[in-house]
């Protein structure tokens, strides 16, 4: 009674320091406790000032999903890019993303349509890159979109490397592209490269395997090598277009 | 007495009524259902010594509230409560919960009048929430007994009058 009656009529400023003493030496365990007891207070609590009809509330939670599958989707785009940066010396290239459109792939002509164009940098003989291999080349440019000739269309007719040696290849259509009249024979599955060529690819990069060789109709001592693409053509939903000297963006 | 036991778990509670029952608007007030507990199942002396040091413990965590008003007020009450447990025994929960609920209520007046006494400002709600603080206090209080009675080694069906 005595120690409280001394407490009550001592200065604030002294007895204070009791209450403050408290608080520092068990802050850990009253943290803990304020924690627990704040995200159970938090778990179903509505504020009323924040609260919305169900209607914009189902609104809003439609845009959010939409938002977040738009972020996931940025992700996986800038992580497919910079995939492509580490594995290929690309250099100051800059690498378009495309969206091939659907029912544009036509597989006999080898040839596909996708949703960037001039805006983008885009332009004739640049080089498209889909599942880490070249499938072709830009063959036209408009504004808003673009005409890839596949490597295995009729009009392609790109430089290769295949087993050392440099080629060309020409598209025969119906998935197939043929490399005419190579004097060795190369083994079935055999890496087919696109060459480099001077500003527009830097570095040769996979683009399909010998998938058969046949005689050739002129000389029966030369091979005619059937080369087959390494990306399914089919199931292709994207891709990336290698501008070599972009031109710099106005701010 | 276990004194020992007794300072863990007033240490406990005083943590516990700081922290996590802090961000209650109106909640029990653990403190006191233990000076009621002290009350019914120890002596006298025993009973009014708890009474002023859990005082001072409700003191330690009652900022911006002056220190010394619950050493006070839970001392003054707690010494009657045993003085009064002297008299009749409260053996059954409700006349705990009743018990309980009572201290509670001239604890909290008491609480704030020493309050006023020391300039202190007092919420224009005080008494709204004192008596749901008591109401509280008297429906868990009775609840509590056990886990203490476990906690202290006291036998929870000792009503020895002393």
């Amino acid at each position: 009674m005595l120690a409280g009656s001394i407490l009550i009529i001592a200065p604030t400023e002294w007895t204070s320091s009791f209450q403050l003493a408290f608080l520092r030496i068990f802050n850990w365990p009253l943290g803990i406790g304020e924690n627990i007891s704040l995200s159970v207070r938090a778990r179903g609590r509505v504020d009323d000032t924040n609260a919305v009809p169900g209607e914009k509330y189902r609104a809003l939670l439609n845009y959010c999903t939409s938002l977040e599958a738009q972020l996931r989707d940025e992700r996986e785009r800038l992580n497919k890019l910079t995939g492509l940066r580490e594995k290929f010396p690309f250099g100051n290239a800059r690498l378009v993303e495309a969206l091939v459109y659907p029912g544009s792939i036509d597989r006999a002509h080898g040839e596909i349509s996708v949703d960037k164009g001039k805006e983008s940098q885009l332009a004739k003989g640049q080089f498209v890159l889909a599942d880490n291999s070249i499938i072709g080349t830009v063959s036209g440019v408009s504004t808003g979109g673009a005409r890839v000739n596949l490597f295995t269309s009729p009009a392609s007719n790109i430089p290769v490397e295949i087993a050392g040696t440099k080629r060309f290849m020409r598209g025969e259509g119906n998935n197939v592209a043929k490399i005419l009249m190579m004097k060795d024979k190369p083994k079935i599955g055999a890496e087919v490269m696109a060459a480099k060529a001077p500003g527009l690819l830097n570095a040769p990069i996979i683009v399909g395997r010998v998938a058969r060789c046949e005689r050739n109709a002129e000389s029966a001592v030369l091979w005619d090598v059937i080369v087959e693409p390494v990306c399914d053509i089919e199931r292709l939903n994207d891709v990336v277009v290698i501008v070599m000297n972009p031109e710099k963006q106005p701010n | 007495m276990r004194w020992f036991r007794f300072a863990a778990l007033i240490l406990f509670v005083t943590v516990l009524q700081a922290s996590a029952l802090a961000n209650l608007n109106v909640g029990p007030d653990l403190l006191l259902i233990l000076v009621a507990f002290f009350c019914f199942y120890c002596n006298t002396t025993e009973a009014i010594t708890t009474s002023f040091v859990i005082g001072f413990a409700a003191d330690l965590i009652s900022s911006p509230i002056p220190m010394g008003v619950h050493t006070i007020s839970f001392g003054v009450f707690g010494t009657l409560l045993a003085y009064v447990h002297r008299v009749i025994n409260i053996r059954n929960m409700p006349f705990q919960a009743v018990a309980i609920f009572t201290t509670a209520l001239l604890v909290g007046a008491l609480s704030q009048m020493l309050a006023l006494f020391k300039g202190q400002v007092v919420a224009a709600n005080i008494w709204t929430v004192l008596l749901g603080v008591s109401i509280y206090s008297g429906i868990v209080g009775p609840f509590l007994f056990l886990p203490s009675a476990w906690w202290m080694r006291i036998k929870a069906n000792r009503f020895a009058r002393q």
